[in-house]
């Protein structure tokens, strides 16, 4: 198993070479100089040049590349250009944010979709599972920029349940987490229920019917067992895209973020600052990736052997 | 069934609201700043590039401006102005302190002064030469040239006294865990793009003329909040998250005038919508085909059908409150067909069988740029529609609203239709002047009898008679050139829950500022 771990996290290295190289890149593929922004209109090409040479912008692509991954390994992803403060500490001030609104949305639909999912699969092909998934349907075709601002009207503004916007207290996380969470959940269920059924038509189920086992044990100990296992990779692959995905959310919700952070440095051309949420946002689909891996190992020995 | 459901609900969110007020009685209120003033990194003059609101209540300026532009006594009690213009005299009102307790004097004008000098916005003080103080009330600028515009420059939101010792002292923390200014609100808290806490300065004395109330606010306590999404903080308002929205976009006019607890109030407009026209471009390099271009737009339908009537038809290129926007009426542009059908024909443009104009084998086809806000987009369509009805082909390319300005640099624009937000002649400057080729003079207009206006109206003006006749003869003269055609002036208004707060009457100030806020009132 260890042997597994060691190869799993050194394979994650070239991705994360890759994957920084492009994010580098990108905001030197895009249109408009970064200099633009940070000359007063008029000024002389000296003060162009200066500025150059205070971001390493003179050097060949290649060394600023390096510069770059140096700094980030080190930890320093540099200094914003609108608001002069440090990249990390502006991240670190906000990254709880979006792990918690994350957290909670992921765990809100797994285990929303596991239940509807295990609902949906017992009752295969009648009522209770054509409601859960034409629901699912649904859920997982909203956008949520728009399933946001409906369920503020209906929760903060006709039921006053909940505040309609900012990050003050569990109240202000509910609506964010689910129009997260509903998408989130479709996909879950979905999975659990083909998966499920899958299971169910197995040889070994079959046995365990002949032992006489009772079908919600049989149903809930050891189908779902099995079940379970694309499931956890979908989930584990959702953990980067949550956090993705909550940019508009927390637009929506005006909650701080990373998301809404990364949205506000693009409008205002912050290349540091647009770097490092990005590349946040990859480290967390890679880590995603990496537990989902791990737990599939945990789960299904098959993974482990043909690994070694 | 519904809205018995909601009278129901109504009925239950009274009950708990009468229970509330115990804790709300207090004299509070939480604002939501305009989306355009999302993101201020800190409240340090000295670093800002943009201002919001909350600038105005920790900082007072050394004069005020009132909604009709028109300058009145703030820190300074009065001011004395040398005939030649060659320096400024601002006798400064005894007794004025900072939040931290010290006396602001005559040395911290100076000292203020100077430190602005390294800032983005030093411009501002360029003219002058250096300040003298010859006692405690009394600072003297003495001037490199006369400029008149240096009393807006010093009710503008970047000019906030702060104290500059605390500036230097604090350093990098100075505006975020600190800012120290005489204003009539002290900085509770900052958080970055998420709200700004202040609470009031209880030793507050020096109002303006232009506030009701010259003694300390009556708010104790205002949280300014940010939110990025116009439709979130409309239903913030809507359901009482918080009293006012510092700013509405004309699309939520109806709904809050027919909410019985809401209420709009007017602030002065500072915004104008143009389509800049790219006069080194073919065939826009004809002044007769910019003239027939200007010509085609129809203000008019425009506020009416794209902005259902609220605002008011530009044009030209100043908002119509500034003295300098009071051109000869002929120069004047507004919607006349038949005059861009006859210039068109003039310079030789044929319409042809679909309608679209030719010259030489050649399709009046020319390019549109806008940005993609909403905004935008449905108003360039409309400028497209009425472009193609004298005979224009436009094409339209949207870009974000965030890459436009670098795309505006390459010069390949021919038309475009953008909007601006200032409320001072010198504006005309800032768009049309030769050396700002690209962004901002996105029109590419370098003409040699408008640079020597320029120059008259930038630097040559003693007196602010003498500044508005110069601007006006500036922005007669490239108005008479076509690099531009107005559209349209945008009401600008603030919405407020009238159950829990009172606005005074008419605002005096340019926008919601500190001289504003000290007279208004939480509802108990």
């Amino acid at each position: 198993m260890l042997d597994y771990l060691i190869r799993r996290v050194l394979l994650l290295l070239p991705v994360f070479l890759a994957v920084s190289a492009i994010i580098f890149l990108i905001l030197h593929l895009i249109p408009g100089d970064p200099v633009d922004n940070l000359l007063k209109v008029g000024s002389g090409p000296d003060a162009r040049a200066k500025i150059e040479a205070k971001y390493g912008l003179d050097q060949p692509l290649i060394v600023q590349y390096g510069m770059w991954l140096g700094n980030v390994l080190q930890g320093d992803l540099g200094t914003s250009i609108i608001t002069r403060r440090p990249v990390s500490s502006m991240i670190a001030q906000v990254l709880p944010n979006s792990l918690m609104l994350g957290g909670f949305a992921l765990l809100f639909s797994s285990i929303m979709g596991i239940i509807l999912g295990i609902v949906a699969a017992a009752y295969r092909d009648r009522w209770p599972d054509q409601i859960i998934m034409g629901g699912v349907l649904l859920g997982s075709t909203l956008p949520s920029f728009w399933l946001g601002l409906l369920l503020i009207l209906a929760f903060s503004v006709q039921l006053s349940w909940f505040p309609v916007s900012g990050a003050r207290g569990w109240e202000s996380l509910v609506l964010p987490v689910l129009t997260i969470g509903l998408g989130g959940m479709a996909l879950v269920a979905r999975v659990t229920r083909v998966s499920m059924i899958d299971a169910a038509s197995r040889d070994f189920v079959l046995l365990l019917h002949a032992k006489g086992l009772s079908p919600a044990r049989i149903r809930l100990r050891h189908v779902l067992r099995h079940a379970l296992i694309p499931v956890v990779t979908i989930l584990a692959l959702r953990i980067g895209w949550i956090l993705g995905g909550a940019v508009t959310v927390e637009y929506v919700f005006a909650r701080p973020g990373l998301g809404l952070t990364l949205i506000k440095a693009l409008a205002q051309h912050d290349y540091p600052v647009v770097q490092a949420c990005l590349l946040m946002l990859a480290i967390a689909v890679m880590l995603g990736t990496l537990l989902g891996d791990i737990l599939q190992a945990l789960m299904d020995p098959r993974v482990r052997s043909a690994m070694t | 069934m519904f809205m018995t459901l909601k009278k129901h609900m109504l009925a239950a969110s009274v009950s708990v609201a009468a229970l509330l007020p115990l804790s709300a009685a207090a004299q509070e209120a939480t604002f939501v700043l305009g989306t355009n003033e999302v993101g201020i990194p800190s409240y340090n003059l000295l670093t800002a590039v943009n201002t919001n609101t909350v600038y105005s209540m920790i900082y007072d300026n050394l004069v005020a401006q009132d909604s009709d532009l028109s300058f009145h006594p703030y820190l300074a009690e009065s001011w004395d102005e040398a005939p030649d213009g060659m320096s400024w005299t601002f006798h400064l009102k005894p007794g004025v302190k900072f939040h931290n307790g010290k006396a602001l004097t005559s040395a911290d004008i100076a000292k203020f002064i100077e430190m602005f000098r390294s800032t983005e916005s030093s411009y501002m003080v360029d003219a002058i030469e250096k300040v003298e103080t010859p006692d405690d009330l009394t600072v003297k600028f003495v001037m490199k040239h006369p400029d008149p515009n240096i009393l807006y420059n010093l009710a503008s939101s970047f000019m906030g006294i702060p104290d500059p010792d605390a500036v230097e002292a604090l350093g990098d923390d100075y505006g975020i865990t600190e800012a120290v200014g005489t204003g009539p609100f002290k900085l509770e808290s900052f958080t970055l793009g998420q709200e700004t806490v202040v609470v009031r300065n209880d030793d507050y004395a020096w109002g303006s003329p232009l506030s009701a109330n010259k003694g300390p606010a009556k708010l104790e306590r205002i949280t300014f909040r940010e939110i990025p999404e116009d439709s979130t903080a409309f239903l913030e308002l809507k359901s009482g998250g918080v009293d006012g929205l510092l700013s509405i976009p004309t699309d939520y006019l109806k709904d809050i005038s027919s909410d019985p607890a809401l209420s709009v109030a007017p602030i002065p407009g500072q915004e104008v919508y143009y389509m800049p026209i790219n006069v080194t471009k073919e065939p826009f390099t004809d002044i007769k085909v910019r003239e027939a271009a200007a010509y085609a737009i129809n203000q008019e339908e425009i506020l009416q059908n794209v902005f259902s009537g609220y605002g008011a038809v530009a044009n030209n290129f100043l908002i119509s409150a500034l003295p300098e926007a009071q051109i000869d009426p002929a120069v004047n542009i507004s919607f006349n067909p038949d005059k861009a059908n006859a210039l068109l024909d003039e310079a030789g443009w044929v319409k042809g069988a679909d309608g679209v104009r030719e010259k030489d084998g050649k399709k009046l086809t020319v390019s549109l740029w806008t940005q993609n806000d909403s905004v935008f987009r449905r108003l360039t369509e409309v400028v497209q529609a009425q472009l193609k009805a004298v005979g224009f082909d436009p094409q339209i390319q949207t870009f974000d609203s965030s890459t436009i300005r670098d795309q505006y640099k390459s010069g390949e624009q021919q038309l475009a239709v953008r909007s601006y937000f200032w409320n001072n002649a010198d504006i005309v400057d800032w768009f049309f002047g030769g050396d700002r080729l690209g962004y901002p003079n996105v029109s590419m207009f370098n003409d040699p009898k408008a640079e020597e206006l320029r120059t008259k109206a930038m630097t040559g003006s003693k007196t602010g008679e003498e500044r508005t006749a110069n601007f006006k003869a500036y922005h007669e003269y490239v108005t008479s050139q076509f690099p531009y055609a107005p559209i349209y002036q945008p009401p600008q208004n603030m919405a407020y829950n009238k159950e829990h707060i009172t606005m005074p009457e008419t605002l005096h100030g340019t926008s919601i500022t500190g001289v504003v806020m000290v007279d208004v009132e939480a509802k108990e």
